[in-house]
């Protein structure tokens, strides 16, 4: 029968530990697989929000709320991509331009991440770096869970644990978090 | 404003109080911004939170830059 570890049973304290990771970073396993989510649906999408922008942009009336984003310009929103991320358009000599746009809350700023001419390419462009962003995630985490099972399990290896715990990361989402724990979890990372 | 207001932590007496520590993870400083983790790792991707590393790799967001980024422009 296939185990977590894969190549072997997990030991008792092995057990334990990947218990505890997951116990400790409960909010990170459930926020990382709903942003790579959120990504996937804007890959899948891009084609569709942009037709949707652009039909938007090219409207007498200017149609969504309007925002003031810190280039000091009123921007029209168009389709919200994420929690606090809009897609938006505002009227250039000749056309429209696109830009995404972050709403930050606790400063009460609207920041540009992408803009240009082509909403399509502004999209593709965002979803890019939100790609790179989830690495930089991945990869602390990696290092948040060694370092956690070398502070609560000093002096055992718990590099087993550790790749479970980042394939369980990485993996659940795209398995609709169907597989309890303890069930059929092969080692390795990717996104 | 030079303080960043605690989260909902019970006290604990080994560690310095989240005000008075100069750096923070990732969760923590989300956690203080009320925002979500990924928007720490976006704004780290984009060079726009400058953050250091522990020894084991792990991301610090210094406290300073905390401050820096709620600054108004």
């Amino acid at each position: 029968m296939s185990t977590r570890f894969d190549d072997r049973r997990p030991t008792e304290l092995e057990d334990k530990a990947h218990a505890e990771a997951v116990r400790h970073f409960a909010e990170q396993l459930r926020q990382f697989p709903a942003s790579r989510s959120a990504i996937d649906r804007l890959e899948r999408d891009i084609a569709k929000i942009g037709l949707a922008a652009n039909m938007a942009a090219s409207k007498p009336t200017r149609t969504g709320s309007v925002i003031q984003a810190d280039d000091g310009a009123d921007w029209h929103k168009s389709v919200e991509l994420m929690e606090n991320i809009f897609l938006c358009h505002r009227p250039i000599t000749g056309g429209a331009e696109y830009a995404v746009v972050e709403h930050f809350p606790a400063r009460g700023t609207n920041e540009i991440w992408n803009r240009g001419g082509n909403a399509a390419e502004v999209l593709r462009m965002f979803a890019q770096e939100q790609r790179q962003a989830l690495l930089v995630w991945t990869e602390d985490m990696s290092a948040q869970v060694k370092e956690f099972l070398a502070e609560k399990f000093p002096g055992q290896d718990m590099s087993r644990v550790a790749d479970s715990f980042m394939h369980r990361l990485t993996r659940a989402g795209s398995q609709q978090q169907s597989q309890s724990d303890g069930q059929k979890h092969s080692r390795g990372v990717s996104i | 404003m030079e303080t960043i207001p605690k989260n909902n932590e019970q006290p604990n007496p080994t560690q310095p109080a989240p005000a008075d520590r100069l750096a923070y993870s990732v969760q923590e400083a989300a956690d203080l911004l009320g925002v979500n983790y990924f928007s720490i790792y976006r704004l780290i991707q984009r060079g726009k939170l400058k953050v250091c590393r522990a020894l084991r790799g792990k991301l610090l967001v210094p406290r300073s830059e905390l401050l820096k980024l709620l600054e108004p422009k």
